[in-house]
């Protein structure tokens, strides 16, 4: 049984790293040609300079804590968040999107989407706990 | 309960088995990283911020050939035995998965069992109650040994149905 498992695992590896269907093993399955992550450190500094983050949790999380200044836009509401705050985001030029880190796929989705509808937008790697465990500013309560 | 040793009967299970095995690892292995995208849902092997994003995408890349190399096995005979006790045992791992999000309340609309992309069936009883059934199969093959068939000499008439 463990020279299937073994054989099983040297063709998959393989097929991976030589069929040139696969993806690097570690990087974020999530990630796909055309988003752009940023660490942290960097999304801080954006936030310093006035980024408009965007909150792609669901809104019950959002309304507990989220980074200071961000605006809601849960993805699994994105059609009426979106059309709420559209003017905003149509006149911002550096949108930082987030969601519950690891895992999560939301902020990605919303990053495309925004994509879609011509506002550029980058996501925050690893989301939420990137930037609590950096000790990073939250603000607790519904308003941004 | 002897017919449950017999030869075709033992034959189709295990042909059966394996097929569904092939089939459920051909559209997992032409897009890997959709399945690695469902087994981060499942959040048994990350990621998470310990794990980091590595034991989730290994997963995700080798469990197809996994169940691919153990069909083609249930297929052909080679290691038959061996094959069905690691179907066994995907499935026993299988069914902890889908138990495990169903106690959690995780949500897993595409369960990834055939296919990674369109609409997938959830991770839900359903789903339990076909892996108890495959589950069975995999232990009728391990378990049971079929009744050697009987000489059959060359002036024999064939068997209806050949």
């Amino acid at each position: 049984m463990f020279a299937i498992l073994a054989g099983a695992a040297v063709l998959g590896l393989g097929w991976n790293g030589l069929s040139g269907r696969g993806f690097a093993l570690t990087q974020n399955a999530y990630l796909q040609e055309g988003d752009v992550e940023v660490g942290a450190p960097e999304a801080r500094t954006r936030l310093d300079q006035g980024a408009l983050f965007l909150d792609a949790r669901p809104i019950a999380f959002y309304e507990m804590s989220h980074i200071p200044g961000a605006l809601p836009l849960p993805e699994d509401d994105f059609d009426r968040a979106f059309a709420r705050i559209e003017p905003r985001l149509r006149s911002s030029f550096d949108i930082v999107v987030y969601c519950s880190g690891f895992g999560c796929e939301a902020s990605h989705l919303v990053a495309r989407k925004l994509k879609d509808r011509g506002i550029p937008a980058i996501v925050l790697a690893e989301g939420w706990p990137a930037w609590t465990d950096a000790g990073y500013p939250i603000k607790e309560g519904p308003r941004p | 309960m002897k017919w449950l040793r017999h030869p075709a009967l033992y034959w189709l299970v295990s042909i059966g088995l394996g097929a569904v095995f092939v089939y459920a690892s051909i559209d997992k292995i032409a897009h890997p990283q959709d399945f690695v995208r469902i087994v981060y849902r499942y959040r048994l092997a990350g990621p998470t911020a310990g794990l980091g994003v590595v034991p989730a995408n290994v997963l995700g890349v080798v469990l197809p050939w996994i169940e691919l190399v153990t069909g083609v096995l249930l297929v052909t005979g080679l290691w038959r035995r061996e094959a069905a006790a690691l179907a066994g045992g995907m499935l026993v791992t299988f069914l902890a998965a889908v138990g495990y999000v169903l106690w959690q309340g995780i949500d897993v609309a595409h369960c990834g069992c055939f296919t990674v992309g369109g609409e997938g069936r959830s991770a839900g009883w359903t789903l339990i109650a076909s892996d108890l059934a495959l589950l069975a199969a995999a232990l009728y093959v391990v378990r049971v040994w079929p009744q050697d068939a009987a000489p059959v000499s060359a002036s024999d008439p064939l068997p209806a149905g050949r």
